[in-house]
């Protein structure tokens, strides 16, 4: 298997600051690849210097073959980019930014053009000035799905949409793996990246902590519990798999080990099921629990608050 | 004044605190300029116009010259040396105290409307003009302040104290008329730079309405609120009753404002955005198609405003001719049949002083290439298959060829409005050439901001303007502060010979273009190599 994007030991300093500390990224061609992390872990930066647009302090960095720094305009012509923050000209309209940016990458699909408009229900009309921070997001999706490129590389391209215009996005995605481009998501949604990715990499504090299939990472996680029941549960302490237990008259609330949570649900079960809520761990909770500066006993209470 | 119970202004005085604050270091530093500006000029004519006889004889050519007439205002009161100190520094503080108006009173209403936190202030306990009631009121107190240095600056260097406090007034009443228009055009267009274009324009406008006036003395300057301030005549008439203009003009424009403001919804001006095109034309293919789009409005209201100047200068040259026949002193200054050279000296000053100016365009549209990396649009087109060299390169063409079209501009404009006058075209091709020459000294201005934006990104905008200044006060006062002769030579437009006033000379204009290409690629080539900063 080719990789699309090979990223090996990877440092960026801004002054003091170390913004990459050693960071590892491989993409393989044809995959979606979740790049994960918390705001600040340094994945724009990443992307950055994946497009030239930062010089890298030392490491190993190759993207479709070439050096992104060096060869930086051939390799544009390939891929297509949308920033994790749009900022567009306000006095041009969403139509003329979309055909500008596609021309600059060689050329634009009118008929994929139009077909991606209507289905972001996007006025191409209007001026950047009046969209909503949604909208511009739109105006970025559409200029780099309408071109006809290897690789999309796509920092957080869902903030601002909503739910039914994230659903588009989905399919899109889709497709776009379907039709063999290999896919750069970056994102700190686990739901976004466990509905589309096929390979993950996490990262943390500008280092790659975890890379590997959903389901890799998945057997590594713990699913949170809470639930109500008829009776006072019974032989959920001692349990193994289960932590931070929290009992509060009938409502019980803990985390489980995947491999562990037939067991614990069998114990609700027992004492008569009322309600019952799951739900997989947040990356931060999985941060914490692996890599932890905080103990991991410490989180649930403060969701049990809320 | 201002009655701040009624509903709508509930929030006011809490606004106008919180204004005061974000405010706090910016204000006093245009405030020290002003006093200084005073201050500089109130010692250096002291020395300068020591003697009856230096006093005589600038009163002899500057009064009776148009030029100075039309830069600087009436010719009142030149037989002192405080007359002389407001007729010399009237205008340039005028101006000051009009920009910062502008600015505070924009940035207090548009801007904030523009990025959403008068949304946000609104959904407070606060009335609907309570925004642009405290902007108002802020931008008046800073001109009043601005007032108070600039009669401290003249009083404390020896100046008469009555024409010092008349001359801050007038300074402040100005600010005060521009605050309300201010107000008015934020009401009008949904931009920020919409809005310091439409204020631009009208000072612009007041600027030359009242040289014409001035210049042939039919009244003209009372339709400008520059006219007004230099009616009051200070350190010789003394005339309080000009004021009465602004004082009653200020409210009626914040009350126009106050009655736009309910005419529109928030975030929306009153002249409605035309919808754009839903695809792009074919000249928006390209780097150099994005800068000059992106250009090209600032461009052609700059054309305007140089075409306009050129026509009034040119148009004005003879009556430097006229105005020395009128007056006897002059003559004795002026020996007969030396008229024309008198001409052409103008003519000399007022290409270079526009030249000036010129420069100011090209260091705002190269500076307009680092705004769009700032801002993070610089990214998504870099990052589209356009290489770093071809981005940054198309953004110094549309600043090269723009300022060297707008010289040409003005030369023509110059040349064709005094074609017009004396019935004789000779001087057109003369003056193109003349406007033309400068052309070297400005790309050299921009190849230092290009320099700067390529070495230094983050200071780059304050330090490339910086170098305006000091180009444009090298150039404007070092023959008359009698600075040492190594300062000129570092102002490339003063190096540049005053042609007509002066012959031409190959040398300099070879050497400066050299040094402008050498600084441009100085620029791109630190572009190239460094990160790509975010502001």
């Amino acid at each position: 298997m080719t990789a699309v994007i090979s990223v090996s030991d990877l440092v960026k300093t801004f002054g003091r600051t170390r913004a990459l500390d050693g960071l590892d990224l491989q993409v393989r061609a044809g995959e979606v690849h979740g790049f994960l992390g918390p705001n600040g872990s340094g994945k724009s930066t990443t992307i950055r210097v994946l497009l030239g647009l930062l010089r890298p302090t030392s490491g190993r960095v190759r993207l479709l073959g070439g050096d992104p720094w060096r060869d930086a305009v051939a390799l544009h012509r390939r891929l297509a980019y949308v920033p994790g923050d749009v900022t567009l000209w306000p006095t041009l309209s969403g139509g003329e930014v979309i055909d500008l940016l596609s021309r600059l990458r060689g050329g634009i699909d009118r008929r994929r053009r139009e077909q991606l408009l209507e289905r972001f229900e996007l006025d191409p009309r209007k001026k950047a000035r009046t969209y909503s921070k949604g909208n511009r997001q739109k105006v970025a999706l559409v200029a780099a799905l309408a071109s006809d490129v290897e690789l999309l590389v796509l920092d957080e391209p869902t903030s601002g949409l909503d739910p039914l215009m994230e659903a588009i996005f989905q399919s899109c995605i889709r497709e776009a793996r379907a039709e063999g481009r290999t896919v750069l998501l970056s994102s700190h949604l686990l739901a976004e990246a466990e509905a589309l990715c096929d390979r993950v990499s996490i990262i943390r504090l500008g280092r790659t902590v975890q890379s590997g299939t959903l389901a890799e990472l998945r057997s590594l996680t713990r699913t949170s519990v809470t639930a109500e029941t008829e009776r006072a549960v019974t032989g959920l302490t001692g349990l193994p798999g289960v932590h931070g237990l929290q009992v509060a008259d009938r409502r019980v609330r803990f985390d489980v080990d995947r491999d562990q949570l037939d067991g614990a649900v069998r114990r609700l079960v027992e004492a008569g099921l009322r309600s019952l809520v799951s739900a997989p761990p947040t990356l931060e909770e999985l941060f914490l629990r692996q890599y932890g500066d905080v103990p991991t006993e410490a989180v649930p209470a403060g969701r049990w608050s809320s | 004044m201002v009655v701040v119970s009624t509903p709508t202004l509930t929030g006011t005085l809490a606004l106008l605190g919180f204004a005061v604050r974000r405010d706090r270091l910016r204000l006093p530093v245009w405030l020290l300029a002003g006093g200084a500006l005073v201050a500089v000029q109130s010692t250096s004519n002291q020395t300068i116009y020591r003697t009856p006889e230096a006093l005589a004889a600038y009163q002899a050519s500057a009064g009776s010259n148009a030029a100075s007439i039309a830069f600087s205002g009436p010719p009142v009161g030149l037989d002192t040396v405080a007359g002389t100190v407001a007729f010399e520094i009237s205008t340039p503080l005028v101006v000051l105290t009009v920009l910062m108006a502008m600015f505070t009173t924009a940035r207090h209403t548009r801007a904030d409307e523009e990025s959403g936190r008068t949304e946000l202030v609104r959904s407070a306990q606060v009335g609907r003009h309570a925004p642009v009631t405290a902007a108002t009121l802020l931008s008046v107190l800073a001109c009043t302040g601005m007032g108070a240095s600039v009669a401290a600056g003249a009083a404390l260097t020896g100046l008469p104290e009555q024409g010092s406090v008349l001359l801050g007034t007038a300074t402040a009443g100005v600010g005060w008329v521009f605050t309300g228009v201010t107000a008015v055009c934020a009401q009008l267009t949904a931009g920020t730079r919409g809005v310091h274009g439409l204020v631009g324009g009208a000072l612009g406008l007041s600027l030359v309405v009242r040289a014409i006036g001035d210049i042939t003395h039919d009244g003209l300057s009372w339709a400008s609120p520059v006219g007004w301030a230099q009616a009051t005549h200070p350190w010789s008439a003394d005339r309080w009753w000009p004021l009465l203009l602004p004082v009653v003009g200020t409210p009626v424009l914040m009350l126009a404002a106050r009655h736009l403001l309910d005419r529109r919804d928030l975030g929306s001006g009153l002249l409605q955005p035309r919808p754009g095109a839903a695809t792009a034309p074919r000249s928006l293919s390209s780097p150099l198609g994005l800068a000059w789009r992106l250009h090209r409005g600032a461009l052609l209201a700059w054309a305007a405003g140089i075409v306009l100047l050129g026509l009034v200068y040119g148009g004005l040259a003879e009556s430097v001719e006229t105005l020395i026949g009128d007056n006897p002193d002059a003559q004795v200054f002026f020996p007969a049949g030396s008229t024309a050279g008198l001409v052409n000296a103008y003519l000399g000053v007022t290409l270079q002083v526009t030249a000036l100016m010129v420069a100011g365009y090209t260091v705002s549209a190269t500076i307009g290439a680092r705004t769009e990396e700032a801002a993070g649009r610089a990214e998504p087109v870099l990052a589209a298959g356009v290489g770093r060299l071809r981005w940054l390169g198309s953004h110094l063409t549309v600043a090269l060829v723009g300022a060297t079209a707008l010289l040409a501009l003005d030369g023509l404009a110059t040349g064709v409005s005094r074609a017009v006058v004396t019935g004789d075209a000779t001087d057109l091709l003369r003056l193109t050439g003349a406007a033309l020459g400068y052309a070297p000294a400005v790309w050299v201005v921009a190849g230092l901001a290009g320099a700067l934006l390529g070495a230094v990104p983050a200071a780059a905008v304050p330090a490339a303007w910086i170098v305006v200044g000091g180009v444009a006060g090298i150039t404007l006062f070092a023959e008359s502060f009698d600075w040492p002769g190594w300062v000129t030579v570092l102002s490339p437009v003063a190096r540049t010979p005053a042609v007509p006033a002066e012959k031409w000379a190959a040398l300099p204009l070879l050497t400066l273009s050299a040094l402008a290409v050498a600084l441009l690629a100085a620029g791109l080539g630190s572009f190239r190599r460094r990160d790509l900063v975010p502001g």
